[in-house]
């Protein structure tokens, strides 16, 4: 069954490769494109599902499948169904686009799929590259053409930037060790990160894995993207997008970063600068997406803890974070998709008497929230406490206090969005919001996830520790 | 001052002539100019490496030839939403585009 080991990814090109083909076709029938993205999305889950035990060495070894990469990508996966079910009237985004807006989102995914599944910096910078031209379309293709183009721009400079310094960072590298495939640099690089020149190649590259977290030199994008995104592309970058930039820097800095005790403290400025900016920003805001764009640079932070520990507990930590932060932040938005039925943005204040217009949709924000603040009973505080304990572990305890008081002032202004949702009444009249069958068991079976992966997240640690079982 | 010297001096001042005029310039072709520039920087990197230190003689090549490809396609997306700016805005400074705050 070796045609297995490559499942995932030529299905998800397959299915990117049909849309293109609907989308020169030129009739454009929106369901049509959103039950066959439907169906896709669905069978591709599986597929991932049965995809997961496969593990090789590809391609002269600059493709690399095993447990960690097949996790992702069955998260990944996951996440596409998730935010293709959200998609069934993308109303920001013309009816003439629709196919083009499916083909991005599955070449996106499949750009992923390479991503964490690179084992070689070329196979890295590439899909690297392939993911983000997608974002960079995807976000400019809102019908409110002044915010989506000037996100779409913001975005491209400081991707294209990102990556330039990417580019450069590897070249360092690989004129110190002559090779750039992941393995031999994790040999060659064996008692070197002590040198300058080492350590400068290997903070440039990572600036590309920085810029697809969102964190702190290159966060300044995030905040004007989400916000001039249509909501189900920002849903789909703050969800999924976020998953291969986690994947793919743990798998670098697993194998070049042994011994760097340098690399650990530019990774620990990084992290705190990007908490604390990422909450100390988001308090002000009004646009919800806004505030959920800088709490995502916020969680890039507390990602980067569990990266800089350097050892397994933290990075299967990162891996248990992932899941979480794929739930967490795919219910938040699932709320913003559905109050904003006109595909505007939405602002806090419209927030007000949601538990009266739609009380299934302000328990999902309600519990996305508390989970993304990481209060006991939900995955947030599980994932968070994961964390944590593998940075003391190693003994980073004035980065944990710091990461608490962010921790702490990040309930604010959760807490401010939830306030509105409950006690706040709506000004004028307001009806109910219609929201359909299908969409009450999603926002359902979500916060039951979110509060049993808080109270019983064993079968998860188990699966994230066997993850990052095979990395160096 | 031998041969992998000069080439890597020309690297360098490709890729920081890049780094400023990002930095610097306001228009945006000037910027995707100026992304060009760090990119060729650190291709003549590769191939000047290549050339001088590494035993397998494909790698920096191969390497060069994909980030031109991957240039290209770059220029495009970016020019391709820069005409939309265009068309929106009527100018091509990125400081007229000053539409998303909070």
């Amino acid at each position: 069954m070796r045609w297995m080991l490559l499942g995932p990814e030529v299905y998800t090109f397959l299915a990117a490769l049909g849309f293109l083909g609907i989308s020169l076709a030129g009739r454009p029938n929106s369901g049509r494109d959103h039950l066959a993205a439907l169906c896709l999305s669905g069978v591709g889950v599986l597929l991932a599902a049965s995809a997961l035990s496969e593990d090789a060495i590809l391609f002269s070894e600059v493709y690399r499948v095993d447990l960690f990469s097949q996790v992702f990508k069955l998260l990944l996966s996951v996440g596409l169904f998730l935010i293709v079910c959200i998609c069934g009237e993308v109303r920001e985004i013309r009816e003439e686009n629709r196919s083009d807006f499916f083909a991005l989102i599955f070449f996106c995914t499949l750009a992923m799929m390479l991503l964490v599944s690179g084992n070689h910096l070329l196979t890295l910078y590439l899909s690297l590259e392939l993911s983000s031209y997608s974002l960079y379309v995807l976000v400019s293709l809102r019908r409110a053409r002044d915010m989506g183009v000037e996100a779409g721009i913001k975005f491209f400079l400081v991707g294209i930037f990102a990556s330039a310094l990417m580019l450069f960072g590897m070249a360092v590298l690989y004129a110190m060790t002559r090779t750039m495939n992941l393995n031999a640099l994790n040999g060659a690089l064996h008692g070197m990160m002590g040198q300058p020149l080492v350590l400068l190649g290997v903070v440039l590259t990572l600036s590309g894995f920085l810029f697809k977290l969102a964190c702190f030199p290159f966060h300044l994008w995030v905040p004007d993207v989400y916000q001039g995104a249509a909501n189900e592309v920002t849903a789909y970058l703050a969800a999924v997008s976020k998953l291969a930039g986690m994947a793919a820097i743990l798998r670098f800095v697993a194998s070049v970063g042994q011994g760097g005790a340098d690399l650990v403290q530019v990774l620990l400025v990084f992290s705190v600068a990007s908490m604390t900016l990422g909450n100390l920003a988001a308090i002000t805001q009004q646009d919800l997406k806004r505030l959920l764009g800088y709490s995502t640079v916020a969680h890039a932070g507390y990602v980067l803890i569990g990266v800089l520990t350097l050892s397994a507990s933290g990075y299967a930590s990162v891996v248990f974070y992932a899941l979480a932060l794929l739930v967490m932040k795919f219910t938040a938005f699932l709320v913003v998709v559905k109050v904003a039925g006109n595909g505007t943005n939405l602002h806090i204040n419209q927030l007000a008497g949601l538990h009266r217009r739609s009380p299934v949709l302000a328990m999902a924000l309600m519990v996305s929230l508390f989970s993304l603040a990481g209060i006991p009973p939900t995955v947030g505080f599980t994932g968070k406490f994961l964390i944590f304990v593998a940075a003391m572990e190693k003994g980073h305890f004035a980065l944990v206090l710091i990461a608490m008081a962010n921790v702490l002032i990040s309930l604010y202004y959760y807490l401010l969005v939830i306030k509105a949702a409950y006690l706040l009444e709506p000004e004028g009249e307001t009806g109910p919001i219609a929201v359909s069958a299908p969409t009450k068991v999603l926002a359902t079976a979500l916060v039951g996830a979110m509060v049993l992966a808080g109270f019983y997240p064993y079968p998860f640690m188990e699966i994230a520790q066997a993850a990052v079982g095979v990395l160096p | 001052m031998n041969s992998l010297n000069v080439y890597l001096t020309i690297g360098a001042a490709l890729f920081s002539i890049g780094l400023l005029g990002v930095l610097q310039r306001r228009n945006l072709i000037g910027m995707l100019i100026a992304v060009e520039l760090m990119l060729n920087g650190a291709n003549v990197n590769f191939m000047a490496f290549n050339r001088f230190l590494a035993p397998d003689p494909t790698v920096g090549q191969i390497i060069t030839l994909f980030v031109m490809g991957l240039a290209a396609a770059e220029a495009a997306i970016g020019l391709s939403i820069i005409l939309a700016l265009f068309r929106r805005l009527h100018s091509i400074n990125i400081e007229r585009a000053q539409q998303l705050r909070g």
